[in-house]
């Protein structure tokens, strides 16, 4: 399994096995603590394929079957085959998060929750000097590579931003409906999301302040499978 | 001093005898309860001074002993504290209703302590029935703190605030209770004076601004004033002008906009606050007012953050003013970043609690890693208490953070995710817990997580002499491990355990440990009902109360709940806990 040396972790790198972009990066320090997210934290709970569950940290990969991890929800990671026998006992509420672990109290794990929801409604947040304080990161996977990235969908303004960043990041041309780029035609990747009923859709068709309430995450998915 | 007085006296062993008033005099003076036990097993003379002289009774387990022999035994008692609940209540691992009421007690002390004068609770079931029975029968009572309790409701608080004339402390603290208005704050007389302490931070409902105000203006002697998140800081500042003498200050949330000239009072309010060492509050994202803190933050000792999702930067400039800070609690949105400026900042910190603000997410870059524990670890060499919730950790990290700071008393290390290894080796985190256990020779409580195998509970078991309280989470791979930490701690006290695969031997591998412990308990592992039958057989004065898991349907689902006890088996247990 691979390993990674302690120095190749580093905690405000991105997920990704690239080396961190410059955007990424400062996204992150800009980051305040109103993103206590719930977004990517649904992502664990939900059936969802291969592409979601291998951002690791570190380049530290997982044991033992992906999918299964998935659907134990939190999955217990062990060579001992004698632990590999117990069914997590939230297996039968996966979808929904354990009021049992980690231990905390039940004031602090409401109080946090509701902050959670808080924040998913994307609401941008100005102080008196116009900053934003708001963020929503969302993961982005490229259909065939198992290592996703993360885009802060509030620092872009519309659709045309979403593309170009990602086709820089991506180092692809990416098409969307209604995109009028004629050297797309022949994109071979295009844009599809996830929204908040879990339905895959194409981006482009909503106005993008919609986009932004419902969407979950990103996939650059291959043209013809569309 | 009259050497004929002494009884069994050899020549050379005279035991010489105090006077009764001189030595309860002297015993009067003695305020830790362990030291009093262990002064009343000195002799009989000894044991009565004490008794006649003890004014606070301690009890850690509600069911441990009954109402009847306490008051039998101490006469004199002025002030209770009841733990109820085994600590894993805290998580929903305990039913609701399974016990720990305070009513039983009350009826007793009712009668037999009628000039108590400070209860204090942890984890017990309070019915706003009790609490009006508490204003009602105890005319000299000054002191309620209400910590985890359930049961009651806002409706038991107007009772306490009405008729308690003498009340100096109301403490409210993370309780599960029904919040139906803030009117109990209102319910306070028009003319009292003598509150020292109220905290109702927790309690969600709107006061009377105005009676809040009122009643901070006229008792003199308050030194602890913890609002709830709806003061704003508008009203903050109108409390703090009544109240500078205040010790430590729980803040509403700072989320509003003021003007400059509000932003200026409200500094100048915190600097008149000159007293002030403990600060808290559930503070929401913008951070724009924070600078108002940093004068009063001169003095603080503890900072207590754990509800205020607060960007690292922030924090880290927050600490900064913090150069005298004892204790920190914090979320982990304060980052490895923030925890090195904790380091470079707090040089005379003691207890450092990192709580997960993002409990529920495992695969993401926040939080706190090992790195920040180790910035910790070298900047602040008198640490001795930690809580840190964190997603990775290695075996190294661990080892040099113990390296740089032996004295640990309380290691308490949660890896969120259960049975993760060390994420640089990939193995379990066993030596890690070994370096600590060896290293921190005065460690009284330690929480492990992680991969860990039988390794880490042997090297618990041998080197971990003073180690009273041990939680094990997802942890262990046979009955040995649990065998070792029962042959091996001898000062083991309180044993908790979930999701580990200790079975029946391990349970009885302890039948000689668990009348000096506490109390022990065990959940989703591997005991079976038969095996716990064999420990209530063979030994009559533990409680072994069994609890079966409802959601699991194999025979294995249950959990046990064992505790040394004098009161016999529980008379008021509900019908899920069967009393073997």
């Amino acid at each position: 399994m691979g390993r990674a040396s302690a120095k190749d972790y580093s905690p405000s790198s991105s997920s990704s096995s690239s080396s961190p972009s410059s955007v990424d990066c400062s996204k992150h320090k800009n980051r305040t603590g109103a993103s206590l997210s719930f977004a990517s934290s649904m992502c664990q709970f939900s059936g969802c394929n291969s592409g979601c569950s291998s951002s690791t940290r570190g380049g530290r990969t997982r044991r033992g079957d992906l999918n299964t991890d998935l659907r134990l929800g939190l999955s217990i990671v062990s060579p001992d085959a004698q632990r590999d026998n117990w069914i997590d006992p939230s297996a039968s509420k996966q979808r929904e998060q354990r009021q049992d672990w980690p231990p905390i109290k039940s004031l602090l794990r409401t109080t946090l929750a509701v902050a959670g929801k808080a924040d998913t409604s994307v609401s941008n947040v100005h102080n008196n000097n116009g900053d934003r304080n708001a963020s929503l990161f969302v993961k982005v996977y490229m259909e065939g590579i198992p290592i996703g990235r993360k885009l802060d969908l509030l620092a872009l303004h519309d659709y045309d931003d979403l593309i170009s960043t990602l086709a820089h990041m991506f180092t692809t041309p990416i098409a969307y409906p209604n995109g009028d780029r004629a050297d797309h035609a022949e994109s071979l990747h295009v844009l599809t999301y996830e929204d908040r009923e879990g339905d895959w859709m194409m981006a482009g068709d909503v106005p993008w302040e919609m986009f932004m309430t419902t969407v979950k995450r990103l996939k650059i998915t291959r043209s013809d499978r569309c | 001093m009259d050497p004929s007085k002494s009884r069994d006296s050899a020549e050379s062993t005279r035991v010489i005898q105090f006077p009764n008033d001189v030595l309860e005099r002297i015993l009067s003076l003695i305020d830790s309860h362990r030291d009093r036990s262990a002064v009343s097993l000195v002799s009989k003379a000894w044991y009565n001074a004490e008794r006649w002289t003890r004014r606070h009774v301690f009890i850690g387990n509600c069911y441990a002993v009954s109402p009847q022999i306490v008051a039998r035994r101490f006469p004199n008692i002025r002030s209770v504290t009841l733990k109820g609940k085994p600590r894993f209540s805290d998580f929903n691992l305990v039913p609701p209703n399974w016990g720990a009421e305070v009513h039983a007690w009350l009826a007793v002390f009712a009668d037999q302590y009628p000039l108590l004068e400070e209860l204090r609770l942890k984890r017990m079931t309070v019915t706003d029935e009790s609490l009006k029975f508490l204003a009602r029968k105890f005319q000299k009572f000054r002191a309620l703190s209400l910590l985890s309790c359930d049961g009651f409701s806002t409706n038991g608080l107007e009772a306490i605030a009405t008729d308690c004339r003498h009340l100096t402390e109301l403490d409210i603290q993370e309780n599960g209770i029904d919040d139906i208005s803030g009117n109990w704050l209102s319910c306070f007389p028009e003319n009292f004076t003598s509150l020292e302490v109220l905290n109702f931070a927790s309690l969600s409902s709107d006061v009377n601004f105005d009676a809040l105000e009122r009643l901070v203006s006229q008792c003199k002697s308050l030194k602890i004033l913890k609002v709830n998140k709806n003061i704003t800081l508008e009203q903050l500042q109108r409390l703090l002008v009544r109240a500078p003498q205040l010790t430590e200050l729980g803040t509403g949330s700072f989320l509003q906009e003021l003007t400059a000239h509000q932003y200026e009072e409200l500094e100048r309010a915190f600097i008149g606050c000159k007293n002030l060492h403990a600060l808290s509050g559930s503070w929401e994202a913008t951070t724009l007012y924070l600078p108002v803190l940093y004068p009063a933050c001169t003095n603080l000792t503890f900072l207590n953050l754990s509800y205020a999702a607060l960007p690292s930067e922030e924090l880290a400039k927050l600490v900064a003013h913090c150069p005298h800070l004892q204790r920190l609690w914090v979320l982990d949105t304060i980052e490895d970043v923030g925890l090195q400026a904790v380091a470079s900042n707090c040089p005379l910190l003691e207890e450092l609690r990192v709580f997960p603000a993002d409990p529920y997410d495992q695969d993401i870059n926040r939080g706190v890693t090992e790195s920040g524990f180790l910035a910790v670890s070298l900047g602040c060499r008198k640490l001795h208490y930690v809580l840190y919730f964190c997603r990775q950790m290695t075996n190294a990290a661990v080892a040099r953070i113990v390296q740089n700071c032996p004295g640990f008393t309380h290691f308490r290390l949660c890896i969120m995710k259960p049975g993760q290894p060390d994420y640089v080796t990939n193995e379990p985190m066993d030596e890690g817990f070994g370096a600590v256990v060896k290293t921190c020779t005065n460690l009284r409580r330690l929480g492990v997580s992680g991969l860990l195998t039988d390794l880490t509970f042997e090297y618990i078991g041998r080197y971990a002499k003073n180690l009273e309280t041990l939680s094990v989470a997802f942890a262990g791979g046979s009955d040995r491990g649990m065998q070792c930490i029962l042959d091996g701690c001898p000062k083991l006290r309180k044993l908790e355990i979930r999701d580990s695969p200790f079975g029946n031997g391990a349970l009885l591998s302890g039948l000689e440990k668990y009348e000096s412990m506490r109390s022990l308990w065990m959940s989703a592992c591997k005991v079976t009902l038969n095996g716990c039958k064999m420990l209530a057989r063979q030994r009559p004065r533990l409680n072994v109360e069994v609890m079966k898991d409802e959601d699991m349907d194999d025979g294995q689902s249950y959990k046990v709940y064992v505790y040394r006890t004098v009161a016999g088996p529980r008379t008021d247990a509900p019908s899920f806990v069967h009393t073997l």
